[in-house]
């Protein structure tokens, strides 16, 4: 198709601010499933994606949309990842269209997260249209709105659509400025083949499946292509579009979007960001913008039953058939014993995988306390890159730690902003930047340490702002800081597993609230249990889960054994879900203590 | 083969009392009579219905166990009636233990003669507390004069074999108010006691205001676990010191007047329940009638019989062995001994010649060890 009726776009929203109603009803409105093939929210398609309400891979849907000008315009909606966690996946996405709806919800104004994305796609040279979504709300303000898109933003709103997605009304509107106020793609179909991958995927059935967007050349089946990145050579074997069934085609024009399957057997080869090329008339240089995924967050996988070690080992890989944005390795513990140390992109690329291996495999897992990566320098002039407290150096021989910093945006009301202040202030934050964006809402721009914000920061901030506050975060750089290793103690034994690092300065007070935490999470057991958190050979916290006294079946009514029985079997149950370390029964959630302080 | 013990469910009181969580309600006497027919067809198909499973019922009966409920609450003539059933049915040996249980002060003079003809030698009272503010709190009727009339008027008439049931655990109950209940019930002079800690469960009206938090039924005037606890250690010392040694976790009898009906639950001799809820276990096969009253008199369906396994089997001669304090012999090497000697480590068992047994602290985590015995089997 001739690229002047080309129009790619992408949506960007924050969570329940409407992008997957919206996009349900472009596909409707543009006849690309009928009412009956209709399924809610079509795209967000895994079930944990239905259930968490947000966007975990990106798609694409191709529509075809006739105008009011009786032109058909092919239109291609790149979904994009909705959590902080995948911020380089969206400047992927971003970086294969020429423009982007911005959904704000009438009611609830812009969001930092929004206003992250935004600014990305901004700066990807994207134009935006602003959507001014739920207006059939009673508490709809369309003029706030738009104010605060001008303000905070500072994107002109006169060209706004005011639109329910729920109800269709102004829908329309949508599609013609889709195809009136977006530029058509640029882009060279004789020039050399250059794709950007914006997605990948393992099918079962088909092997590995590629989402690109054709910046220049053509891509057609039997071409042999190369991956810029890496050098790999592979023969594609079709290619198509998703529309949102899978339609085969024979070629893929500059401008365009679609999926193709090659040879390839690893979904790890095709990196999100990378060039695909044809390998016989190579381009000469890669598309801009291309990173290496790296791993933020650490933290070791165990199952609960050491037998199922192996199955957790076969889980994993099948996984990263799906999923190359985590790494796993090999590693022991002396308490949980084999088990793999695992790098995510977040918190909650953490959380999900850990869920999926749940859910999908079946596996009852320990997950042990989220860390960082540091890089320490020793005092023989050597430096080491940890991310497992189990391989903390002797602190005599550490020259100098550094932690990953992030920049962090958070945007809220400023009623709340005392708290959010307190917060970021325990997290060790330094203030960059504090803005009113309107009267009432601010924006603060901080600097965090990274191992703050992979504990419990995301969701103590949600509390203290009764969910008004809305977090963006990017790596930033690096500080010098005294960071300790501090172990935990139970019954005097210490527990790797149960290892964390702390700066020193709160080490104490984090020592008290994690022993006082792991308190109400272990339960009583036949003797007292001493929790004890202990920086070197110092205790610095102390904490004593008593014996239980009594739990005995003293009546017997009428040799009723059944229900001896039955009240034994769910102890036992109960006991099998629970690590036995020594002779302490610890439940997994224990181990995750340190995410639990300050919950009640 | 061993003779059967019966057991006989009669679910009726004169009130529910607070801590209670069996299928025993303050049913009115309208329905006594046809719980009555009711029970006697039981007893009548009861032949028919283990041969139909395949289970083995002797003929040869050696126990009569009623309880409740408050089983002393029937009329001479509906006993007449039960035990005319039963002698159609089975050969009572003339030696057998009969068993009442019974609340002090429902026992009508007829009642009690008629069943003196049957053979009756063995009283349980529900007692539960010699102190009357605390049975007042739980409901109970009675005061300690009138349990210890009871006693008395019931050793007059012959009964020898008097059980009094205690209740550690009752709200208001002290250290100082739990010793005045175990010293009257030393100086009465029974020779069998059962005591048990309240229990508290989704099942009773007090288990769920404790569950709940609240106040009423005197809730908040429960003794804590802690000191229940200390109340039944010191059951244990107290009722020893005085000629009364345990013999079961709930149990203390002079010597040679332990329970021969409860001690077919803890050695699985068989036993066959008849009546609401009543639960019977004859060779490999256990059974139990319903707990809905209208359900049991209608004759619907009760839950079906369980056949237990050898390995089954073997788990509940450990559990149920194991609450005697005789112990079971000492097993053969392998996981369970594995455990067994952590545990007998822990102070939670101990060694007695060939056999091994629960010591007090193990009487009290029961639960806990059976458990990690149980895990030892699987």
């Amino acid at each position: 198709m001739d690229p002047k009726y080309i129009r790619n776009f992408a949506i960007i929203a924050h969570i329940d601010h409407g992008k997957s109603t919206l996009s349900d009803r472009l596909l409707e409105m543009t006849g690309s499933l009928t009412a009956r093939e209709m399924q809610a929210q079509v795209l967000d398609a895994m079930d944990l994606e239905r259930e968490r309400g947000i966007t975990i891979k990106a798609h694409s849907v191709r529509m075809m949309y006739t105008a009011r000008d009786g032109q058909t315009y092919q239109l291609n909606l790149i979904d994009t990842p909705g959590h902080v966690d995948f911020s380089y996946e969206v400047s992927r996405s971003l970086a294969s269209c020429e423009g982007a709806l911005l959904v704000v919800d009438a009611s609830q104004g812009v969001e930092a997260q929004t206003l992250a994305n935004a600014y990305l796609a901004i700066n990807n040279g994207l134009e935006i249209i602003p959507v001014i979504n739920k207006i059939d709300l009673p508490s709809a303000d369309i003029p706030r709105t738009k104010e605060m898109i001008e303000q905070a933003v500072g994107l002109p709103a006169d060209h706004a659509v005011p639109v329910s997605a729920k109800t269709g009304l102004g829908v329309d509107e949508i599609l013609e400025s889709i195809v009136h106020l977006l530029p058509s793609p640029k882009g060279d179909s004789n020039a050399p083949l250059q794709a950007l991958i914006f997605d990948s995927w393992f099918d079962a059935y088909r092997g590995v499946i590629v989402l690109a967007r054709i910046i220049n050349g053509r891509m057609y089946k039997g071409q042999k292509i190369k991956l810029m990145s890496n050098g790999k050579v592979f023969d594609i074997e079709n290619l198509g579009v998703l529309t949102p069934k899978p339609v085969e085609i024979e070629s893929l024009s500059a401008g365009e979007v679609g999926f193709f399957v090659a040879t390839i057997k690893n979904v790890a080869d095709t990196k999100i960001g990378d060039t695909v090329t044809d390998a016989s008339h190579p381009a000469s240089e890669m598309l801009p913008g291309f990173e290496d995924i790296k791993s933020m967050v650490f933290a070791g996988l165990y199952t609960v039953d050491s037998h199922e070690h192996t199955l957790l080992r076969d889980a994993l890989e099948k996984l990263r058939l799906n999923d190359s944005s985590f790494f796993f390795e090999p590693e022991s513990s002396a308490a949980l014993g084999f088990g793999f140390r695992c790098g995510f992109l977040g918190l909650l690329h953490m959380e999900i995988i850990q869920e999926r291996l749940e859910r999908e495999f079946n596996l009852d897992l320990i997950t042990t306390a989220p860390g960082v990566r540091y890089k320490i320098t020793m005092t023989d002039g050597s430096v080491l890159e940890v991310d497992n407290p189990s391989r903390w150096p002797e602190v005599t021989s550490i020259e100098k730690i550094e932690e990953p910093i992030i920049t962090a945006m958070i945007m809220t009301n400023e009623e709340y902003v005392g708290g959010i202040l307190k917060l970021v202030e325990e997290k060790r934050g330094k203030q960059k930047n504090f803005e009113y964006v309107t009267p009432t809402r601010v924006m603060l721009t901080y600097e965090l340490p990274l191992n703050e914000i992979v504990l419990d920061f995301y969701d103590r901030l949600k509390s203290v702002s009764r969910g008004y506050a809305s977090l963006d975060y990017h790596l930033t750089g690096t500080w010098v800081s005294p960071m300790v290793k501090m172990d935990i103690l139970v019954s005097g034994e210490p527990v790797d597993a149960l290892s964390i690092i702390v700066h020193r300065d709160v080490a104490y007070e984090r020592g008290k609230a994690l022993v006082h935490k792991m308190k109400e999470l272990i339960p009583r057991q036949m003797f007292e249990v001493a929790i004890q958190a202990a920086i070197g050979s110092k205790i610095v916290a102390r904490e004593t889960v008593s014996a239980i006294r009594k739990n005995v079946i003293a009546k017997c009514y009428g040799g009723d054994i059944s229900r001896k029985r039955k009240l034994l079997e769910k102890q036992k149950e109960g006991k099998k879900r629970m690590k036995r370390i020594g002779k302490v029964d610890i439940p997994q959630e224990a181990f995750l203590a340190v995410l639990k302080i300050g919950e009640d | 083969m061993p003779p059967v013990g019966l057991y006989l469910s009669v679910p009726f009181c004169r009130a529910k009392c607070s801590y209670c969580n069996f299928a025993s309600d303050a049913f009115g006497p309208a329905r006594m009579d046809a719980y009555v027919d009711r029970l006697t067809e039981e007893i009548a198909q009861a032949p028919a219905k283990a041969s139909a499973i395949g289970a083995t019922l002797p003929r040869e009966v050696d126990s009569v166990y009623f309880g409740g409920g408050t089983p002393s609450l029937l009329s001479a003539a509906r006993f007449q009636r039960i035990f005319e059933a039963l002698r159609t049915v089975f050969s009572l040996q003339s030696e057998m233990e009969f068993t009442l249980e019974c609340a002090p002060g429902q026992l009508a003079d007829e009642t009690l003669a008629e069943l003196l003809r049957h053979g009756l030698n063995r009283v349980s009272l529900g007692v539960q507390s010699f102190v009357d503010q605390e049975s007042r709190a739980v409901g109970r009727f009675h005061t300690r004069d009138v349990c210890l009339a009871e006693i008395a008027r019931l050793r007059s008439a012959g009964v020898q074999e008097i059980n009094v049931d205690l209740i550690a655990g009752l709200p208001h109950q002290t250290h100082e108010s739990w010793r005045i209940s175990l010293e009257q019930t030393v100086a009465a002079n029974v020779p069998h006691v059962s005591v048990y800690m309240l229990e508290v469960d989704e099942e009773s009206r007090l288990g769920r205001e404790l569950i709940a938090g609240g106040v009423r039924y005197h809730a908040h005037h429960v003794p804590d676990d802690g000191l229940v606890a200390e109340m039944y250690l010191e059951a244990c010392e107290f009722l020893g010191n005085d000629g009364i040694p345990q013999y079961e976790i709930s149990n203390f009898a002079r010597p040679g007047h332990a329970s021969r009906h409860n001690l077919k639950y803890w050695k699985r001799l068989p036993y066959l329940g008849l009546g609401l809820d009543a639960h019977s276990m004859l060779g490999d096969w256990r059974f139990q009638n319903t707990d809905d009253l209208n359900a049991y008199l209608e004759g619907k369906a009760s839950p079906d019989p369980v056949s237990v396994s050898p390995h089954e089997a073997s788990e509940e001669e450990l559990f149920l062995g194991l609450r005697l304090n005789e112990g079971i012999a000492l097993p053969e090497e392998g996981p369970i001994a594995h455990v067994l000697r952590q545990l007998v480590r822990d102070g939670l068992m101990q060694v007695q010649g060939d056999r091994v047994a629960l010591t007090p602290k193990g009487r009290l985590l029961s639960n806990d060890v059976f458990t990690e015995l149980l895990g030892a089997t699987a």
